[in-house]
């Protein structure tokens, strides 16, 4: 399949003014001119097909929002190379933007104190989007999120939910090629969430829009997003199957054994013993290559045994452990 | 091109229909406008009827720069002052992100989105007022005198522009912009009057970093046959060049701001 993103090496830094603490220190600020660098992002390398549903994770700082800003063409990388649709965005900043579309969960793109149809009006003439295929998107995005009760509803009179659904809908009325969302679920309802991770599964499947998607809420990306990239301070820490994740970053599976009677203290090769409330016995399998069959077949005798079973981590589970361990791991700052 | 010449007109106007939504503010802020102008016409009016002249300028010609004033910025200004005031914010809340996200200029967005309807007033009262000084003030007419006098008045709404625009950019580099205005709008109270009463230091600041002796003062001074400072004979192309040179220099500094467009995080 066609590459339509490639990142090679892109790393992108801010330049600060120096901060001193204290009263003093802000004092001092005022009178020198040092500057600091920052690294948003450290030589991330990756490529994206063409109809991919990509989660970008990672958290608060990490660089998933410099990344999409330089894959749009809002900012322009410090080093390494970036095109999207064989164009470097920065230089090519309205070209790349008609052929891609941009949803900010927390800032609109629509007029507030219009009718949310002006706005799309307004966004058909931006993108020169011939009256019948604007009709036709129109009519199907706004029925598959249920907008056409409210397009000629004030922007300010819609709720969180139902703007953001308008949003979702203008960035897809000039049929992108790419859709790049940065926290689109933030701040919604459940049914909401569950409406938008919905639509946007549907349109990346159906109209092979690719999709790339940061976000905090993880069932986000378990829902819309086959493939995970994970960053974390601002270096690609993950690239592969969301499904592979816990292999990746060493999360253990849990296990837990329930008995009849009390064996007593069982301990186990094969697991972990993690809490023991008696009849049952709660392990972690920190091995990959531990089965059911393994674990039976160490506790030979199973006609005590009265219920087994084996949970996989979930996708925030695996993420807390891993962020957990390395936080532990850090020097203290 | 073409695309984008025939958005700005639905900009404008989609920001006027966003503007009618809340009358009140509308009529309020028109009618606080027009007393602010008033007031400063009114303490113009008293010193020279006091003393007579400013610094050899009679009240008719004095009503003539400041309405020449008030219209080259009222012209100027509706292009910019508000909309760049709100760059800062922009940048802040990440909302010139999402301008930078569509095939149109953002520059162009913003200034036709912003077209502030406000500034019709001003422009009202600036026509009024001259043409009752030109009624009464001796001005030598001939055609070759209004092609100048239209063609400088425009040259100072590009140069009250670009300054504007200049200022609003510098949030693109430096997130914060607005106290500028401040600054901006010291040396705008000075510009009403005219150039020559002001020391050395204050004219050639004003007709350089500054450049806001070419609003009024220097262009009014040529029309009435009166000397200006520094300049001299300079002064007649020098009010004609000062637009165009300014517009340049913003449209440049603009350009070189957004390649350097940091965002405010997050």
């Amino acid at each position: 399949m066609a590459q339509i993103i490639e990142a090679r090496a892109v790393s992108k830094r801010f330049r600060q003014h120096r901060r001193f603490p204290g009263f003093l220190g802000a004092l001092k600020t005022l009178v020198t001119a040092e500057y600091t660098e920052i690294e948003a992002v450290t030589d991330v390398s990756f490529a994206i097909a063409q109809g991919e549903a990509v989660g970008y994770l990672g958290p608060n700082g990490a660089g998933k929002s410099t990344m999409i800003k330089m894959m749009t063409g809002i900012l322009v990388p410090s080093a390494g190379d970036l095109t999207v649709l064989g164009r470097v965005p920065h230089r090519e900043r309205q070209a790349n933007a008609r052929e891609i579309g941009v949803v900010f969960g927390q800032r609109s793109q629509l007029w507030w104190d219009l009718p949310v149809r002006d706005s799309f009006e307004l966004h058909r003439e931006i993108y020169g989007i011939p009256r019948p295929r604007f009709d036709e998107n129109l009519k199907s995005l706004s029925s598959l999120l249920d907008l056409e009760p409210f397009l000629e509803r004030a922007v300010r009179q819609l709720s969180l939910g139902q703007r953001m659904r308008a949003e979702i809908v203008m960035a897809l009325l000039h049929d992108p090629k790419i859709l790049f969302l940065d926290e689109p679920t933030i701040g919604l309802d459940v049914v909401a969430k569950d409406a938008v991770r919905k639509f946007l599964s549907r349109v990346n499947r159906e109209r092979g829009t690719t999709i790339i998607l940061t976000t905090h809420d993880l069932q986000d990306i378990e829902e819309i997003c086959p493939r995970l990239i994970m960053v974390d301070h601002s270096r690609l820490i993950f690239d592969g199957e969301t499904a592979k994740l816990r292999t990746a970053l060493g999360s253990a599976r849990r296990l837990m054994l329930e008995f009849a009677a009390d064996p007593g203290p069982l301990e186990l090769k094969s697991a972990r013993l993690t809490s023991d409330d008696g009849l049952r016995k709660h392990y972690l399998l920190e091995r990959d290559d531990i089965s059911l069959v393994h674990v039976l077949d160490e506790i030979g005798d199973t006609t005590a045994l009265k219920d087994i079973s084996i949970e996989e981590p979930n996708i925030e589970e695996v993420i807390r452990t891993f962020y957990q361990r390395r936080n532990a791991e850090l020097p203290p700052r | 091109m073409l695309r984008t010449l025939r958005i700005l007109p639905r900009l404008a106007l989609m920001y006027l229909r966003s503007q009618l939504e809340y009358r009140g503010a509308f009529w309020i802020d028109r009618v606080a406008q027009v007393i602010t102008y008033a007031s400063s016409f009114a303490v113009i009016w008293i010193l020279a009827d006091r003393f007579g002249t400013i610094a050899g300028w009679n009240w008719s010609e004095l009503a003539l720069l400041f309405s020449f004033h008030l219209l080259g910025y009222s012209l100027g200004a509706c292009m910019s002052f508000t909309q760049m005031r709100q760059l800062e914010e922009a940048v802040r809340l990440g909302t010139l992100d999402t301008l930078l996200t569509k095939p149109i200029s953002p520059w162009a967005y913003m200034v036709f989105s912003g077209l502030n309807p406000g500034y019709t007033g001003h422009a009202l009262l600036g026509i009024v007022m001259m043409g009752w000084a030109l009624s009464i003030v001796a001005v030598p007419w001939s055609i070759g005198w209004v092609a100048y006098f239209l063609a400088s008045l425009i040259s100072a709404a590009m140069v009250t522009g670009a300054v504007l625009t200049m200022i609003g950019a510098t949030a693109l580099i430096w997130t914060r912009s607005n106290h500028l205005y401040s600054l901006f709008f010291g040396f705008w109270e000075l510009s009403r009057y005219p150039i020559n009463i002001f020391p050395t230091a204050i004219q050639a600041t004003m007709l350089s970093f500054v450049p806001l002796g070419f609003m009024a003062a220097v262009p009014v001074a040529v029309l009435l046959g009166k000397p200006v400072p520094i300049l001299g004979d300079w002064a007649g192309p020098a009010a004609l060049l000062a637009g165009p040179f300014f517009v340049a220099l913003a449209m440049w500094q603009w350009r070189y701001a957004l390649d350097r467009y940091q965002g405010a995080g997050g």
